[in-house]
């Protein structure tokens, strides 16, 4: 075909495409599928709960540094109410009976303007098969972003690009409308997700989240280890190494409000001079980070941003507490979109486990050779997570310290003894 | 989103991917650079395109009357070799190499800090023996944090002893064979020491502060880095770094830090396995092979250090048929021996495309959105199927001649996505699965 002619027929292509589309208007919906296979994958004993289906929107909204100060902010929010939404027009409900839905509670239902920092957590067993909705409800603040979203699950063994969230490489959902991503999850491990579009951005904005997924060897029979039954695990480990009592995820982030300001008053963007003097676990400055306050139990206690429905837009405390004795996993993760981060548990030592969602042994491989090793201290760039478990036996009651040893990050901004820290509680 | 940097993007797309089309099936599974045991060097200063469109000046090595290029020219020896590099220098200072990781010995020159150095218009003389495999860096040993910030860095690659081209191993044993192998030599720039250099003002470079502007791989700022090799208008920036497999390859990645700061690099897709550090095998003894080999799914190279790992992608257990294909098409799979040791016996994949057999016919579990909800990728085929392609709005698509799945490699510290505060850009490329079939190389 000639190329003069190739081009009288692209406006008629181009009609056919607008045509074949027009059953498909931008609307909000939700996939999900019943689990009819008659395999039980996530191995609990039951053939037809293997299905989870979970929506988040994705938006902006507001988050409070530790030293008070507001800051706009993009993220996700959970979808509370287990499958009815007015949005859902097709797909079937799974029994609500079957856990599908991770906020089915209703701790943290958001829409517009209700972006959670950090996003809301994800976390599924080995065998399960995630069908993850994500709506995008556009940006209050900034009504003259038609920003496109995506989820990318980081870390996601062999995935195909078009559930990658890559928006450089398969597609980004508009404003308007909902895209479900499909994880067959087969490997356990420490994951976190974030949007993907334009990244250095929308991360800094605050799109992300912590995500994990529990081993399968957690349905099986208690390992005994030392003479203490475990029957919780971090990765499939065969003789219970990685059993703890404890768990905790840590999410390393940090904000520079410089350039939160610019989006929020729509100002070119500081790249270049992005410089973050707000460094958080899951989303808090210290003392927040050991807040564990509920608005209905203490309203105006805590300053962590209603949304919408008069939830926490940050309700993720950090606090860890633990009897003597227990084992605790934390599962440290960075998308910090600036720098490494160098966390120091100075009292109780670290033994690391797994790293990039991977037991550490050999290749990673569950029968391969313990590479595990103790320390005090972990290093974590953007992107990077990393397993350690704590072992308080013999520790004495009180309260311990997890903060960045980066001293210049203990604070939120101005305001010294705040920052990327916060406290294991033994009793 | 800022507008003007989305459209500049876009623009900056649009040539690369015409590029890809262009070259497509052209190298990029081998690290390009050159090989021997005598290099003769010429350092001298030159310019270079970032990818935002700005112009800076460099130092760099040229060999044989070239241009001087950044990074300098890959060495690609052979374990064993005695290897001499002399170097003459045009550059308006002094200047020198030093070979971490070799116990190089120089002549000639006067005599420097950390080495002998050649004047303005002197030469000097390397020579060090490439006793160990595996990947190194050269750099400038005079004034480092500058001459290294104005591009006096490269890489060195060692083959083991008995390295057959046609079955490559990174260390001579089986557990470091690979079937590609890609260069990752990461540099950061403050661009602020170039501009200084230039306009003869060099006295006022702080040395202490540093604020790098630019974020480089192989030479590269993104999109820059999905250009061929050697393409016409990046004359002093040769190689490449857009590497391409097919499901089930191996390939060896060579992570060089050659920067001053630390750089996460995510790699999407999958985890990699960690074979090497600083040129020395994860090994437990000699003949345990990597057996300290971790998986991960980023790596931090830190500066000065390398590092080796090999990744591998199959689809597997996706839970449905990456393919798209369906009972209709009627393709039976065939799974007779394991693909990777080449034993008899079932490996679950199928043996001439590494199909995952499981998932062979199983639809895709949702459907997508309608292309109105949608924003695209230039490197989208339209279809979610590796190999597939569909039809697309006018102007959307287009660069993704093989249905081919893209998987951004890139600095896990987004900020380094840029380009002189134009975003995107910065430390980032992509790995291309490309479908059965498609020759690479």
């Amino acid at each position: 075909m000639s190329c003069k002619r190739f081009l009288t027929v692209l406006p008629l292509i181009a009609l056919l495409l607008l045509v074949g589309v027009g059953s498909s208007q931008a609307v909000y919906r939700q996939q999900c599928p019943p689990d009819t296979d008659g395999v039980d994958t996530d191995g609990d004993g039951i053939v037809d709960n293997d299905n989870i289906c979970v929506q988040i929107g994705g938006g902006d909204g507001y988050a409070v540094m530790g030293d008070g100060r507001h800051l706009y902010t993009f993220g996700f929010s959970a979808f509370g109410g287990p499958y009815t939404p007015d949005d859902v027009v097709n797909g079937t409900a799974p029994d609500p009976a079957d856990a599908g839905n991770m906020w089915s509670d209703a701790t943290n239902p958001g829409l517009v303007l209700g972006a959670n920092f950090p996003a809301p957590t994800m976390h599924f067993k080995q065998g399960q098969k995630v069908f993850l909705t994500l709506h995008n409800v556009g940006m209050l603040i900034r009504p003259d972003l038609f920003d496109p979203h995506t989820v990318h699950y980081h870390g996601f063994p062999n995935v195909a690009a078009i559930f990658d969230g890559l928006p450089d490489s398969a597609v980004s959902i508009n404003m308007g409308s909902s895209m479900t991503y499909f994880y067959n999850l087969v490997e356990p491990g420490t994951y976190m997700y974030h949007c993907h579009v334009e990244a250095t951005e929308h991360m800094q904005m605050g799109m992300l989240g912590n995500f994990y997924v529990d081993p399968i060897q957690d349905n099986g029979s208690p390992i005994t280890v030392n003479g203490k039954p475990y029957s919780k695990f971090a990765y499939n480990d065969i003789n219970g190494a990685t059993g703890y009592d404890v768990m905790m995820p840590l999410q390393i982030h940090s904000f520079d409000p410089v350039f939160h300001t610019e989006d929020e008053t729509v100002q070119p963007l500081s790249f270049s001079t992005m410089r973050d003097v707000y460094p958080m676990f899951n989303g808090r400055g210290y003392p927040d980070t050991v807040n564990e306050l509920t608005p209905t139990a203490n309203p105006g206690d805590i300053d962590l941003i209603l949304n919408k429905e008069g939830n926490f837009a940050q309700g993720m405390p950090a606090l860890i507490k633990a009897t003597a004795g227990d084992r605790v996993l934390l599962r440290v993760t960075s998308l910090s979109t600036t720098e490494h981060f160098t966390v120091i548990s100075p009292s109780i030592p670290m033994k690391v486990v797994g790293n990039g969602a991977q037991i550490m042994r050999t290749n990673g491989d569950p029968t391969g050779t313990d590479l595990f090793y103790m320390t005090n201290s972990i290093r974590l760039g953007g992107g990077e997570a990393t397993d350690v478990i704590l072992d308080t036996t013999g520790v004495a009651p009180g309260t311990y310290f997890v903060y960045s040893r980066n001293l210049e990050q203990l604070s939120n901004n101005q305001e010294d003894f705040g920052g990327m820290m916060t406290e294991i509680i033994i009793q | 989103m800022h507008r003007p940097t989305s459209k500049n993007w876009s623009r900056l797309l649009l040539v690369a991917g015409l590029l890809l089309l262009w070259v497509a099936g052209t190298a990029q599974a081998k690290v390009t650079g050159i090989s021997g045991t005598f290099f003769d060097f010429t350092a001298k200063t030159d310019h270079i395109s970032t990818g935002e469109g700005n112009s800076l000046l460099i130092y760099g090595y040229s060999i044989a009357g070239s241009r001087a290029q950044y990074p300098g020219p890959t060495l690609i020896v052979n374990q064993g070799d005695t290897i001499t590099i002399r170097l003459t220098n045009n550059l308006p200072v002094s200047t020198s190499i030093i070979f971490p990781g070799h116990k190089a010995v120089a002549s000639g020159g006067t005599a420097g800090i950390l080495t002998q150095e050649a004047a303005p218009g002197g030469v000097v003389t390397y020579s060090f023996v490439a006793d160990q495999p595996g990947t190194y860096l050269y750099q400038s040993g005079t004034n480092p944090a500058l001459q290294m910030n104005m591009g006096l860095v490269g890489a060195i690659i060692v083959r083991p002893t008995g390295f057959d081209p046609a079955a490559p191993t990174a260390y001579g044993d089986a557990s470091t064979a690979y079937d590609y192998e890609v260069l990752f030599l990461q540099t950061d720039m403050d661009s602020t020491y170039n501009e200084l250099v230039e306009f003869g003002r060099s006295a006022e470079i702080n040395l202490n502060d540093f604020h790098a502007t630019y974020w480089f791989l192989n030479g590269r700022n993104g999109p820059d880095t999905l250009l061929p090799d050697n393409v016409s208008w990046l004359p002093t920036q040769p190689y490449n770094c857009l590497p391409r497999i097919h499901p089930g390859d191996k390939i060896l990645i060579r992570w060089v830090g050659a920067s001053r700061d630390a750089h996460p690099l995510h790699t999407h897709g999958n985890n990699f396995r960690l074979i090497a550090r600083d040129g020395r095998l994860l090994s437990s003894g000699p003949g345990n092979g990597a057996d300290l080999a971790v998986s991960d799914y980023t790596q931090t190279v830190n500066p000065g250090e390398t590092y080796e790992g090999i990744f591998t992608w199959t689809g597997a257990a996706m839970d449905w048929d990456m393919y798209g294909h369906t009972a209709a098409d009627n393709i039976t799979l065939t799974d007779l021996v394991n693909n990777e040791t080449g034993a008899a016996g079932p490996d679950g994949f199928d043996d001439n495309t590494y199909e995952y057999v499981a998932d062979h016919e199983k639809p895709m579990p949702v459907t997508l959105p309608g292309i109105q909800e949608l924003t695209f990728s230039p490197f989208y085929s339209g279809s979610p199927y590796l190999g597939g392609g569909a039809f697309l709005p006018p102007g959307e698509g287009g660069f993704n001649q093989h249905g081919g799945y893209y998987y951004m490699w890139h600095s896990h510290n987004e900020k380094e996505l840029t380009n002189n505060n134009i975003f995107p850009g910065g430390m980032l490329t992509f790995l291309i699965v490309e479908p059965p079939g498609v020759a690479i190389q």
